[in-house]
């Protein structure tokens, strides 16, 4: 009898959550390539969830983080987002994140297990783990095997040493050609930072001091510089990819979302070219991002957004995403999948993974990628010398600190 | 008489001239030709001026998988929007200021004169805080309230009212007439030069206005196409022509608007000028 | 007789109450923000905005990006403006002369760039000064030049953008120059002939001080517009290279809408305003000495 009740209880229980289900329409702010093909996935989500209608919002990356900003500012907020990794210190910093920890104790699929180490760490910031890993983004070095073989390299340039050697070379190839690109204005502490880290270097030491006058970081910056002065990078915005195609530009560093768009683009060069890990100094080290699933705490639909987040974090699903848009999974279980396992350029990136870091998770990190990106410019345009560049940069960042309250 | 020396000045005359114009309309005629070209014709070199096959991939792209539709409909409401109310409420205060009697009406019009200095940066962050505390963030009102009375186009409609002589207002009034009909049936019909010049101005204006939509509109639902083609423009990757192709959509309709009504722009401008 | 009050509201009431709220107030609310903290935590809690006094303005005086992009604004100024006066009024007299033809149509073309979107067409200007790739690299090629990293070099992204105001900026002033020019009476003209002026005689001693007004209205209006240089940087070249376009306003809407010190947003406000005041002032001063 009691039982009875109890399945009549919980089958109205039931019906009641599915009819309120029934009118939720899950608001979500997603960014870039992925926000064009979301709705996708989001079907599959509702067929298993009816009652459930999502509301996919596209952000440009460009304008993101003004919107996220003015959004939490003023109180205009979908129920979930899209966070890029760097992003997540300072929009929690704000208050505007749900801390999950309860949500995840509960989770039969959600465990930080299940997540790569140093994906997972992008998650948690001072207010606790206000995130979820979705997927993972680290670079790794682009080149054209045809044009560094005539050059005389037959394997990827490895070493700092062998790029310097092998960019020079290209370069020497004639008027218009250029050994790399690289980025030399705007915001690019992301495209820099690996170079200091595979020098052994850190913005922020263990001790928690600005550790940016070190030898080590005052290298990484001459060194970055030097492909500019000696016109090995140039300092031209270009078209990147046609520039690849066409030869002019033999190296660069990037993201695995470029894989299909060379391909797409320029076909041409098809089996011409190839993925390698970063060269490096004392290490290999490369830059890692993504995004996570934040969950806003105004949200008022947090029990579906929750259960949008795990459906995103199933191992096959996060193969499925894989398949639509080629965006690394953070779950490591996926990278089992024959798809993943057997493709050879997509291995590089799973080696690269394991030598990655993400920036420090730090509220003013905007600020200081601001900082890092004007004093390297500085030095690379020849306006400072690379230690006095680390000087200033020193100062801006203890400036930048000092104003945190 | 012609003379040798004056044909050497009247060609040199018109080969400046026209170099000029070629410097202006070249831009233009660019932004077109590359809209309707296919990528590989893009990095052509020396470039190609008409597309050996022109292609309208370029405009489809934008308004299937860009939605180019949605800022367009937006940047038509609001400029009209303010453009109707700016009209009104000028027009309106206008004929007060050049024809009612009262008292302190010289000093409150010298007041608004001196708003006319004021740089726009100025009142940009108090009023996006205002709006911000109303909700106001991302709404078509938030677009279309703070730009809907220009203290420019007040002084302008009270300049030209000013002109028009007291003794047509006074002998309606003997009849009876009140302010609103006089307005409705004597002023608004006398002031037609005077409102379409502000009427284009402000719409020009509303439609090319950039700082105020960037900072208001957030959501891509409210985008105006200057905020939608700049952002077009800083995405990653975007197809040169698509942007060329985002650009003429938002510069055509303005272009063509111009060339259909470029005598009131160009009286309406040389008589901003005179009223200095 | 005087007006009923019910009419001058309602004549007068929407007017200046939207001037009054989204004008006035506002100025005096700027000068208050400009003297607190108020940042991004304040605007999810105003409360938590605090009155500093005049730091903003002291971190202002010793903050090197403010005074580049005060050198910066001041250079696009003074190279920009007698550009534009030059080159408008030039065009205006060629224009204007009683034998040139197809005077409507010059017109039409010259003015066609400033009725254009400038967020617009700077996209397009952005892709003719490529390096590589542009349209004007192109051209100079023709001649034998190879021409300059436009936009990435800092000693030319100033010029560029330079280039584009001038060029969008020359309809307009063309306009109200024509309308000068044609206010200045044939007999002047007739008179100086008789007495066996040349026509750079003519230009200084007739069409200057003739034009006197008309100049002081373009002038100032450029004054005011050029200090307010946003949107052409903001496209070509968001302030780099080594933030060398990086203008006030641009800096502004950087710390203000980007970073979200809007206290420290408002302060910069107020002293540009105050610049715009005292440079639009020293104008009018100069241009009744010279009257």
């Amino acid at each position: 009898m009691m039982k009875n009740k109890l399945v009549i209880l919980s089958v109205f229980v039931s019906l009641i959550i599915a009819s309120a289900a029934g009118a939720t329409t899950l608001r979500i702010w997603a960014m870039g390539e992925e926000a064009k093909s979301l709705h996708i996935i989001a079907e599959k989500f509702t067929e298993e969830n009816p009652g459930v209608t999502i509301d996919v919002q596209a952000i440009p990356w460009s304008g993101a983080y003004d919107k996220l900003l003015t959004g939490i500012a003023a109180g205009q907020l979908p129920d979930i987002a899209q966070m890029g990794t760097t992003w997540m210190a300072p929009f929690a910093a704000m208050g505007a994140f749900q801390e999950l920890s309860d949500f995840i104790a509960n989770s039969d699929i959600v465990d930080p297990q299940n997540f790569f180490e140093g994906s997972w760490q992008t998650a948690i910031t001072e207010e606790g783990t206000v995130g979820i890993p979705w997927y993972v983004d680290v670079r790794v070095m682009y080149y054209r095997t045809d044009l560094l073989s005539e050059v005389g390299y037959d394997h990827p340039p490895q070493t700092w040493e062998d790029l310097y050697d092998a960019g020079k070379k290209l370069t020497a190839r004639g008027p218009q050609q250029s050994g790399i690109s690289l980025l030399f204005t705007g915001t690019f502490a992301n495209e820099f930072m690996p170079f200091a880290w595979q020098n052994g270097a850190r913005i922020i030491d263990d001790e928690g001091n600005v550790a940016v006058k070190t030898p080590e970081f005052v290298e990484a910056i001459e060194y970055y510089s030097r492909f500019f002065w000696d016109e090995i990078a140039l300092k031209a915005g270009g078209e990147l990819i046609h520039d690849f195609g066409s030869g002019a530009v033999p190296i660069f560093f990037s993201g695995p979302w470029m894989i299909s768009m060379i391909r797409n683009q320029v076909p041409q060069i098809d089996g011409k070219w190839d993925v390698a890990l970063l060269p490096g100094k004392k290490s290999q080290t490369s830059f890692v991002g993504g995004s996570n699933w934040v969950l806003f705490k105004q949200s008022r639909n947090k029990e579906t957004a929750w259960d949008f987040i795990e459906f995103m974090s199933r191992p096959d699903i996060q193969l499925q995403w894989y398949n639509i848009v080629a965006s690394l999974p953070a779950v490591v279980e996926t990278w089992g999948y024959p798809e993943l396992a057997e493709d050879q350029m997509l291995s590089v990136f799973g080696e690269q993974l394991l030598d990655a870091r993400a920036t420090p998770n730090i509220p003013q990190w905007g600020q200081i990628e601001q900082a890092i990106s004007r004093r390297v410019e500085e030095a690379l345009f020849q306006r400072k010398t690379p230690e006095q560049a680390a000087e200033d940069l020193h100062n801006d960042i203890v400036k930048i600190l000092g104003k945190r309250r | 008489m012609v003379t040798k020396k004056s044909v050497i000045r009247e060609t040199s005359v018109y080969a400046v001239l026209i170099f000029g114009a070629v410097v202006m309309v070249v831009p233009f005629f660019w932004m077109v030709s590359t809209s309707f070209k296919l990528p590989r014709e893009i990095f052509v070199f020396p470039p190609k001026w008409i597309p050996s096959e022109p292609t309208l991939k370029n405009y489809i792209e934008l308004f299937r998988s860009l939605d180019f539709a949605r800022p367009f409909i937006n940047t038509v409401v609001v400029a009209g929007s303010i453009t109707v109310l700016s009209v009104l409420f000028s027009s309106m205060a206008g004929f007060a200021f050049a024809k009612f009697r009262f008292k302190g009406r010289d000093a409150l019009f010298m007041l608004v004169l001196a708003t006319i200095m004021v740089p726009g940066q100025m009142t940009i962050i108090p009023v996006f805080l205002m709006l911000r505390h109303l909700g106001l963030i991302n709404t078509y009102a938030g677009l279309i309230i703070p730009a809907m009375v220009s203290a420019f186009n007040v002084f302008f409609m009270r300049q030209f009212i000013i002109t028009i002589p007291d003794d047509l207002l006074e002998a309606a009034k003997m009849d009876g007439a009140r302010e609103g009909f006089l307005y409705f049936k004597i002023i608004l019909p006398l002031c037609r030069p005077a409102l379409s010049t502000i009427a284009i101005f402000t719409f020009t204006g509303s439609w090319n206005s950039f700082l105020w939509p960037l900072i208001i509109a957030q959501d891509e639902r409210m985008y105006t196409l200057p905020v939608a083609i700049s952002v077009l423009a800083g995405q990653y990757g975007e197809n040169i022509a698509i942007q060329m192709a985002g650009s003429c959509i938002v510069i055509a309709p303005i272009l063509i608007f111009f060339i259909f009504a470029q005598r009131y722009f160009i009286k309406g401008i040389a008589l901003t000028g005179m009223k200095f | 007789m005087r007006t009923r009050l019910v009419w001058i509201l309602l004549f007068l009431g929407p007017a200046l109450a939207a001037l009054l709220i989204f004008l006035v107030i506002p100025i005096f609310a700027s000068f208050v923000l400009s003297v607190t903290d108020f940042d991004v935590y304040a605007l999810a809690d105003w409360s938590r905005a605090r009155f500093v006094g005049l730091s903003n303005f002291q971190e202002l005086l010793s903050d090197p990006l403010f005074w580049r992009s005060l050198l910066n604004t001041l250079y696009c100024l003074i190279v920009a403006m007698p550009l534009t006066v030059a080159i408008s009024l030039g065009v205006a007299m060629l224009i204007n002369r009683e034998k040139t033809r197809f005077k409507g149509l010059f017109r039409v073309i010259y003015f066609l760039p400033f009725v254009t979107n400038t967020v617009a067409i700077a996209v397009v200007w952005s892709w003719i000064l490529n390096m590589h790739y542009g349209l004007l690299n192109w051209f100079l090629g023709l001649f034998g030049i190879s021409g300059p990293n436009w936009l990435g070099d800092p000693t030319f992204a100033m010029s560029s953008i330079i280039m584009l105001v001038v060029w969008k900026a020359i309809g307009y002033n063309m306009i109200l120059f024509i309308s000068g020019l044609q206010n200045i009476p044939d007999f002047l003209y007739e008179a100086a002939e008789l007495d066996g002026a040349s026509g750079w005689q003519k230009f200084v001693h007739i069409t200057i001080p003739m034009l006197r007004p008309t100049m002081l209205f373009v002038t100032t209006m450029m004054l005011i517009g050029y200090l307010q240089l946003f949107e052409e940087p903001y496209m070509l070249t968001d302030g780099g290279p080594l933030n060398s376009t990086l203008s006030v306003v641009l800096y502004l809407y950087r710390q203000g809408f980007r970073f979200f010190e809007l206290g420290y947003a408002s302060a910069l406000a107020v002293a540009l305003f105050l610049i715009i005041i005292t440079i639009t002032l020293i104008r009018m001063r100069l241009s009744k000495q010279v009257s």
